[in-house]
This record gives structure tokens, sequence and C-alpha cells, in this order.
């Protein structure tokens, strides 16, 4: 009820206004577009998804690289502070940052998958680690290595969770993947944008029916035995990588990432000439830059990110238990639990973003379509993994497959763990409200766009910190609230 | 081999085990007994620990890893005997020489899966067998068993004992089967809360005076009844 109470207060004064000539003549094109999807329009079809599906899976493969060993080194306080700081900046702030070094480079969308990725399974590794029995080791002659008493007395113990949990991942970046065509990368995303924003309905919708396609699918298509071949693939398929000017990346390293009154070589000369006036000056500068823009940009935009995550994780609440229960077979029979089990499975596999987008050209650009398009993604993906949990409990025998019936005796026993999973989902929420910015969404990430855009990178890369400060600190919180609860749940929110 | 002198463990402030003096020389069968409680598994395996380098441990908690196979939960007892390199390629590739060795093992065992079989997947008995095989795969002199033989049928617990025998020089195992200690071992050692009340030679020793030594339970309520199994700690007085 807090929550309700909490979400309600935000959604006041939430910019919610609906921005919109005609919603329902353009709902209806997208519609008709979805009832009559055209398969060929889009010319490289083919090319989109196999690049999709290679930046996925070529992220991926680094992710491990990277997190694998930093899993074993995870207890160090130092190695936990980057891991926290890479995987709170999202995959399409770091895809932003390598534009700007590599260009349109396949390298760009790699790193941007694999950075996170990787600081994410240093951690979820080295959680589940922890949970492996030592009652192995034991049993081990007593002079056997380092390495072999690592790799058969703990990583064995946990090789089926490590192996669910990187096929999760790969999912998910399938979607970062596409995401990632929206800032320009030649995935799904791009062409699926450009459909969209052009109004070819008939196209995107096929983009879109073929990308749910695809996630759906991943069972069939995705043996750990044609991993090698797909690697080859992958990699073959890449388009060619641009010739990196090391000149460029040095003057994006040491000239446009300081803040403007540091560009010139202004301090330089007043420290070499001992003016320390002018140092001084120059530091007042900053330091009046930074007000600024913390001012202006950062506090709004925190602002906006805040409401935004407490209306959607409201928002979510409701459509979790919806869902959850109307596709309870036991309450509302075989067939309708049936379909919506699909809807939910379309749901959650369409990422926030699209999501966000589709609303936006419907509703016009107000924080509606994000508040939405969040509440869909996740409340049907928290209602999916209450589904998992419910469909184990047992019933009286006189269950009666009413309303009420439900309420007494499934209800209670799901509840707790869907609010667990949903404050665990809201930290990614929160992650995912920054990025929603670059639609034009008065948060943080609509400044970083812009920063972007107006090639004032300095601004960006502070309200870029800025937005990894405000996930470190909700993560933080959120870990202290949350410290009972189990790290099985928490492996599957993130 | 082995002199133990003020023996003291003690888990949570329950002192576990008080023993004042134990010897055990090489080529001894030792055969450790008592009710449940009194110390058995926790005198083990701190002589296991002392002696941890020529001795392998078949213990209770069986340390089998669920998700490999028969042949890897076995070939781990002879991780020291191989490099690092080796045992990483062995876990995804399985050469052929540990594997003819360890079918060998399994027959010992009358382990009739395949040696492929995830763990997970058998039984009880099975189980048991498989936790056995890692310890004779060690190839150690000292055999250290708790109660190794406890979910398979009496009789095949008397065929692996005798491999157990043939395979290791001397031998220190907790029994629950009172006959099968009198029958088999040279010596017997009776634990009753913590405290060593019986220790001579099952030569001297008959079925009925072990009857007796477990009734002495009812007359001396234990002093403590601690399951050490999960953690314990060792704290050793000089």
């Amino acid at each position: 009820m807090i929550l309700w109470l909490l979400a309600g207060i935000c959604f006041y004064f939430a910019d919610t206004e609906i921005i919109a000539l005609d919603p329902w003549h353009e709902l209806l094109l997208i519609i008709t577009g979805f009832v009559t999807p055209d398969f060929f329009a889009t010319e490289y079809l083919f090319e989109a998804l196999w690049q999709t599906i290679s930046f996925a899976l070529l992220g991926i493969c680094l992710a491990l690289f990277i997190g694998a060993p930093l899993s074993i080194l995870y207890h160090k306080p130092l190695v936990a502070t980057v891991c926290s700081f890479l995987r709170s900046i999202h995959e399409i702030f770091w895809a932003l940052l390598f534009l700007q070094i590599f260009g349109l480079s396949p390298i760009t969308g790699i790193l941007a998958i694999a950075l996170p990725y990787g600081a994410t399974f240093a951690r979820v590794f080295s959680d589940i680690l922890r949970q492996a029995p030592t009652t192995t080791l034991q049993t081990f002659p007593s002079n056997t290595d380092r390495i072999s008493r690592y790799l058969y007395g703990r990583v064995a113990h946990v090789l089926v969770p490590v192996k669910a949990y990187v096929r999760y991942r790969f999912e998910c970046a399938l979607r970062s993947s596409a995401v990632l065509g929206f800032v320009g990368m030649p995935t799904l995303g791009f062409y699926l944008e450009s459909a969209f924003r052009q109004g070819y309905y008939q196209q995107g919708a096929a983009l879109l029916i073929l990308f749910i396609g695809l996630i759906g699918t991943i069972p069939f298509w995705g043996r750990l035995k044609l991993l090698p071949l797909y690697v080859v693939g992958a990699i073959w398929a890449l388009p060619s990588i641009p010739v990196v000017d090391s000149r460029l990346i040095w003057r994006f390293l040491t000239q446009d990432i300081l803040p403007p009154m540091f560009q010139s070589n202004q301090l330089q000369d007043a420290l070499l000439t001992d003016n320390y006036g002018a140092v001084a000056e120059l530091f007042r500068d900053f330091l009046n830059w930074l007000v600024e823009l913390l001012c202006e940009q950062a506090l709004p935009g925190v602002v906006g990110m805040l409401l935004l995550a407490v209306t959607a994780l409201g928002m979510s609440h409701i459509l979790a238990i919806i869902g959850s229960s109307f596709s309870d077979k036991r309450f509302s029979g075989k067939w309708i639990a049936k379909f919506n089990r699909l809807a939910l499975l379309i749901f959650r596999s369409v990422p926030e973003y699209i999501f966000a987008f589709v609303f936006m050209l419907l509703l016009g650009p107000s924080m509606l379509p994000a508040m939405l398009a969040l509440a869909i993604h996740n409340g049907a993906l928290i209602a999916f993994l209450t589904l998992r949990h419910a469909d184990d409990v047992p019933v009286s025998s006189h269950f009666n497959g009413r309303l009420d019936g439900y309420a007494y005796e499934i209800l209670p026993v799901i509840y707790p763990n869907t609010m667990a999973l949903l404050f665990y989902r809201f930290e990614v929420i929160l992650r995912e409200t920054a990025i929603l910015g670059m639609l034009g969404i008065a948060t943080l990430g609509f400044y970083i766009d812009s920063n972007f855009s107006e090639i004032r990178f300095n601004g960006a890369l502070v309200l870029m910190l800025v937005t990894a400060l405000v996930n470190i600190a909700v993560d933080i919180v959120s870990r202290r609230v949350l410290y009972a609860d189990n790290n099985a749940q928490s492996a599957c929110s993130h | 081999m082995l002199m133990l002198n003020n023996l003291v463990v003690s888990f949570d402030d329950n002192v576990v085990l008080n023993i004042d003096s134990l010897s055990i020389s090489a080529g001894e069968k030792v055969a450790i007994i008592g009710p449940s409680g009194s110390g058995k598994s926790t005198l083990v395996h701190h002589i296991y620990e002392l002696l941890r380098p020529t001795a392998a441990l078949c213990s209770q908690r069986q340390g089998l890893v669920e998700n490999l196979s028969v042949f890897h939960n076995i070939f781990m007892g002879a991780l020291d005997r191989h490099s690092w390199l080796y045992n990483l390629i062995n876990l995804a590739l399985p050469f052929n020489k540990p594997q003819l060795q360890i079918r060998t093992i399994m027959d010992t065992l009358e382990l009739d899966c395949p040696i492929t079989q995830n763990v997970v997947n058998l039984s009880g008995g099975q189980r048991q067998r498989v936790a056995l095989g890692r310890a004779l795969f060690q190839q150690q002199s000292l055999f250290i068993g708790d109660e190794p033989f406890s979910a398979v049928d009496p009789i095949m617990g008397q065929r692996l004992l005798r491999h157990v025998f043939a395979a290791h020089e001397s031998v220190i195992m907790v029994l629950h089967d009172t006959s099968m200690a009198l029958a088999n071992f040279d010596r017997v050692i009776g634990l009753q809360g913590g405290k060593k009340l019986l220790d001579c030679s099952s030569k001297n020793l008959n079925a009925t005076m072990l009857k007796d030594f477990y009734q002495l339970q009812e007359q001396h309520p234990m002093v403590t009844k601690v399951e050490a199994y999960s953690k314990f700690n060792l704290v050793k007085q000089p």
C-alpha cells in the first residue's frame, strides 16, 4: 500500500501529459502493421539479424573472459568497486562513449556489451561460487595444486547454475545488442528505428516479430556444442574494422573530456609562470561550471529518474500481480492461462526501450510512455518468475478456483517472493530510466544525450559519473534493506 | 604412526572429544565404535588432518560433485599425480589411461553404471561406492573411513571391506556394525560421550561385551550430544 501511495504521488508530480495529435489513428496504423507484417521490405534483414546475434555473442564471450577471472578476486574491495562502477553505466552510454573513440566500428558494440556484462558476471559468479560446498576439497589428496583444487572442488559444483546464468545473460545481450542499433550500430534496432520513425509500420512490425521469435527460440538454436561454429560465423560476419586514428583517441582523452577551461594550455602556462592568481581563477571557473552543470542538468535529471522509477515500480507491481494471477491455470482455466503466458513471453522479450519508443510515437514525449514501457516489461518479467514459483505451490482439495480461493491459498505463498523480486528489479528499472532519456524523457539520459550531440563530452562524462553514483547508492541502500534475502533470486534480476 | 595425548576437541563450548592418550601403529586395522554423537567422526577427521599426506579419507559427507560423471568423481583421488593442465584437459576430454584404471576400480566396487553417468542420478549405495572409489584411487598406505558401507547391504559391505584391506597397509574405520568390527579388525576402540571407554584387541572381545558397552550409555547419560558433522573446531592441547 505504501508503494502504491508513493507511486501515486510520484505519478502526480511526473510529467504525464499526452501530447499527440491523433493517437488513435497512429495506433490503428501500427495495429494494421502488425496484422500485415512485411518481411521483405527491409533490404538487409538477414544481415541485421546476424549482426545482432554476433554482437551479443562476441560481447558475451569477451565478458566471460573479463568476468570469470575477476570473480576469483571479487572479495578485494578495489575489484568490487571497479566492477560496480562498470556495471552501473548502461550499455548504451558505454556505446555512446566508445562511438566517440572508435566510431561506428564493431569494437564499439562489442566493448559496450562486454564491459558492463563482464562486471556483472564477476559479481554473480562470485556469489554462486560462495555457495559451493567445501566438503569435496576435504577428500582431495593433500598436495593437489591450487588450480586443480579450484577447478574440481569448486567450479565443478557450480557449472549448472553458471551455465543457466550465462544463457540468461545471452538473452539480455541480444536485447542490448538490438537496442544498440538506436545509437547507430548496424543491428536490428537501427532498422527498427528507421522503419518506425518513417511510419513504415509493416516493416517495423516484421522486424519486431522476428526479434521476439529470435529470443523465443533460443532454447532450440542456443546449444553449447554449436558455440564454436557461431563464434567463427560471428567474427566472419563482422563489418570490417575501420582504422582507428590514434591521434583522435589521444585528442579525446587529453582535450575533449576535460572541462572547457582546462582544454587550452592556460593552466599549464599559469603553472609554469607561477601565476597563482590565474590558476585560482581557472579553478573558480571550473567550480562554477561544475555547479551549474550539476544544478541545471544533473539535479533535475536525477529527480526525473527517481520519479519515473518509483511510478514504474508501482505500475509493475500491479501488472505483475494481475499477470501472474490470470496466468495461473488453476484460477483462470487452461486456455486463458496459456494465452496469457504467451503474452508475458512477448512482453518480456521486447526491450523496454523499444516499447517506450512505440508509446512515444503514440502518446507524445512525456514520462507516460516511459512508465508504461518499464511497467509492462518488468511487470511481465516478474509475473513470469512468480508463475514459475506459483506452479509449485500445492492447493488444498477444496480449492474453489475463484478469486477468493486464489487470494487465500496461492497469493499468500507467492507474495513475499514477488515483492523481493520487485525490489531487486528496482535497480534495473533505475538504470533503464537513465537510457530512456535518450528518447527525450527528462531523465539524466536526456541530458547526457544532448551533451553528446552538442559535442560537449566533458559535460556528458560528468553526468555519466552522476548516473553511476546514483545507481551505486541505490544498490547499496537496497542491499542493506534486502540483505536477508537469498542470492538465487538476485541472480535472476540483474 | 600416530600418538595422541590429551586431545580435547570442542565445538561452541561443548567438549565433543576428550581423549587422554591414543596410539596407532602402522599395519594395524582399527575399528571405532560407539553410539551416535559419541565423537567418532570428529576423532577420525582429526586423525586425518594429522596424517593427511599419506592418508585417504572416505567421509560420511561424501563430497561428490553432483554434475560430474562417475569417472571425474573417482579421478579426483589422483589430482595430485598430474599437472593442473592435465587435470584441466581431462575435465573436458577424459584421457584413456585413467578411464581404464577407473573402470577396474568400478568393477571391484561392483558399480555397474556407465562411467559417464552423472553422480546426481545415482542411488544412495552407488554414491557411497563412488566416494569409496575416490579414496581407493588415491593409492595411499592408510585408509580412514567414516561408515563407508552404511548404505550397502552387509554382504556387499564385507566384500568391499576385503578390497579396502587388500589395497591399504593400515585401516582406521568408524563402524556401526559391531559384528563386522569383531570379525575383521585387529583392534576395537569404543567411544562414549567423547571419552575412550574401550580399547583392546578384538581377540579379547565378544558380542556380549560389545552389547554391554552400548548399554553403558543408558546408565551414564552422555555429557554432550553434539552432532559435530557440519563444522568443528579443533583445539588440541599439548
